[in-house]
């Protein structure tokens, strides 16, 4: 996050930064900018014009929840996501260069396979009469097979591994750049290897895991494909509640304004983020 | 503005775009789509010389987005019929030209001044003969989890169908469905809800209930008709079956309207009807067709099965489309 900001601001330094900004400007404008207020009109004048849209939305029990969902299996996705991601990339960051090289192609050629199919793999492997359950059944470990499809443990599976890379790549990065003489500095201290994680590691490595967090957590927000197959309708997402209006019930001023809350939502919540990622580099500590 | 969002919308959403002598005809892909094109486009390009381009699936929020931008790449869409009949009320359907398309042998009651009969199906209750003992005796089966435990797959979206098999399934008789009572539905529903696995297309019908995930489905007639025709463990019951109906028609502003209407009468001509239910299991919607099939395809129809047969009213759904549809998708989410 910290180097990303360095490196905008050093672009806006150079001479004829703001020129060479302006065909992206263009773009963003055009494709995201324009669509986008095409939405906020859509749902404030379809099929009347009036905030009945929003109303609607915000008056009614199913929407709040599925509202609560959404942030729910983000929220969980993303915690999950921390855990599994972290001692990879502890791994990657202090294993040989050849070799974490060959790690690394493995990850980022998971995120080339497309992801229906990606998704439909896990279909099969999570189902009832799926790979898992039988294996487990066999083995007599379980008598029944485990729900692990159709609920939040099959969303939560399906997309931590989607979104494991996403977190991966910005946490080597961070911890790479720590230096490896403060851990050492802290074992000579007589620190615990616990305790050199938890007091140097882990709070040198939050801004990787700050900046990876917030792109898991925004990506999962708007997520369809996955929670659509391998969850349930109990917890529906909002993004395939916003698919339901506009292709099946045709509602495309309420499906406009469900798009429309989600998006500030998620730049409120990045605004956040900034602000409180800033605060942290200002006063120098966690 | 609108204009504009639905332009972009339409820009970024259509993927084939006809040439002139060209036309696109767009369906539910899988296997009904396969016969579609072997009965109906392969013989139309070879006697007319117009190429038909395959789309899909189809996707009514398209169709919308494609009729409000007066930017139509589609020229003959498969819809629901309970569709068909709310998309010409508003306005998003081309009127059929029935001197262009003979009407006589049509099924009237599949065809509307702005659709033809696609074919019509059942929903019939299909079962995995390996985790069910027994022969379920209809719909009630699917309710009762002590007498026949299993997971249960449903049709996910709102359309005729799902509702009625829980009215039927509570003892509502037949000739007394409509007007659907929605609270007594969702309350029969609401007592195997755990127990249900939604299913969003046909394949995936198939795939639930060929592989066992699901004891019991809900599933196009047609769909089961391939699965037995593959060989797959699977059992039928008939009783109670559920017909309702895909049209073809034709969205407001298709640029090659005179195809499209040449297609249809093509489509709808006996020789094809049967040919495709001949493919399909589906049931033709000419009434001359089955004189042209052979006995045993025959057998497979729907209309071998009238015994105990209803008829999902398509003009009720029609009308009370968004209404149900939205008890139904708050329903789901609970």
């Amino acid at each position: 996050m910290s180097v990303e900001t360095q490196q905008s601001v050093a672009t806006l330094r150079m001479p004829g930064g703001l020129g060479g900004l302006l065909p992206a400007l263009i773009l963003i404008g055009l494709f995201f900018v324009v669509p986008v207020l095409a939405l906020l009109l859509r749902s404030v004048t379809d099929p009347a014009p009036g905030f009945q849209n929003y109303a609607a939305l915000l008056g009614d029990g199913t929407y709040a929840r599925v509202f609560f969902n959404t942030f729910l299996v983000a929220a969980v996705v993303t915690s999950v996501t921390v855990l599994v991601a972290f001692p990879v990339a502890w791994m990657l960051a202090i294993m040989p260069p050849a070799l974490a090289s060959i790690v690394f192609g493995v990850i980022v050629l998971s995120m080339w396979t497309n992801l229906l199919t990606r998704t439909y793999a896990w279909m099969v492997l999570l189902q009832r009469t799926g790979v898992i359950n039988r294996a487990l059944m066999a083995t007599g470990l379980i008598d029944q097979p485990l729900p692990l499809i159709n609920n939040l443990t099959g969303v939560t599976i399906g997309m931590v591994y989607i979104m494991l890379p996403f977190m991966i790549l910005p946490l080597v990065g961070t911890l790479r750049a720590i230096d490896p003489m403060t851990l050492r500095a802290a074992a000579l201290c007589g620190a615990s290897p616990f305790q050199a994680f938890r007091r140097i590691l882990l709070p040198l490595s939050l801004p990787g895991v700050a900046a990876g967090g917030l792109m898991v957590f925004v990506m999962s927000l708007g997520y369809f494909v996955t929670p659509a197959l391998l969850g349930g309708t109990s917890n529906m997402m909002l993004a395939e509640m916003i698919a339901q209006m506009i292709q099946s019930l045709l509602n495309w001023g309420l499906g406009s304004a469900a798009a429309f809350i989600l998006l500030v939502v998620t730049m409120a919540l990045y605004a956040l983020q900034l602000r409180l990622v800033g605060v942290r580099r200002a006063t120098g500590g966690v | 503005m609108k204009l504009i969002f639905a332009g972009i919308l339409a820009g970024l959403l259509t993927t084939t775009a006809a040439k002139a002598e060209d036309m696109v005809f767009t369906s539910w892909g899988g296997t009904t789509q396969e016969a579609q094109t072997k009965s109906w486009a392969e013989p139309f390009t070879a006697a007319s010389g117009v190429k038909v381009l395959q789309d899909g699936p189809t996707d009514y929020g398209k169709l919308k987005a494609m009729v409000d931008a007066g930017n139509v790449s589609w020229d003959v869409v498969d819809v629901e019929m309970d569709f068909a009949i709310k998309a010409a009320k508003d306005g998003l359907l081309e009127p059929i030209d029935f001197n262009a398309v003979p009407k006589v042998d049509l099924d009237p009651r599949f065809t509307t001044d702005h659709a033809v009969g696609s074919f019509y199906y059942s929903f019939v209750l299909a079962w995995n003969k390996g985790a069910v003992s027994g022969e379920p005796a209809g719909w009630a089966d699917m309710f009762d989890l002590k007498k026949s435990p299993g997971k249960r797959a449903f049709y996910k979206w709102s359309a005729p169908g799902v509702i009625e098999i829980a009215l039927l399934a509570d003892g509502v008789p037949a000739d007394k469905l409509y007007p659907l009572d929605l609270d007594r539905a969702f309350k029969k529903l609401d007592t195997i809800k755990s127990d249900i696995v939604w299913w969003s297309g046909g394949a995936e019908s198939q795939q639930l209930i060929a592989s066992g995930e699901a004891a019991f489905g809900q599933l196009w007639n047609g769909r089961v008709f391939a699965l037995e025709k593959d060989g797959a463990d699977v059992g039928v019951t008939w009783g109670q079956n559920l017909t309702a109906a895909d049209v073809l028609v034709v969205p407001k502003g298709a640029k090659n309207k005179d195809a499209a209407m040449k297609f249809l009468a093509a489509a709808s001509s006996p020789t094809s009807q049967a040919k495709f239910a001949e493919a399909s299991g589906y049931a033709p919607i000419n009434t001359k067709a089955k004189a042209e099939m052979p006995a045993d395809a025959v057998k497979a129809l729907p209309d071998a099965h009238v015994d105990g047969q209803i008829n999902l009213d398509m003009k009720y759904w029609a009308e009370h489309r968004d209404e149900i549809a939205t008890r139904w998708y708050a329903w789901q989410a609970k």
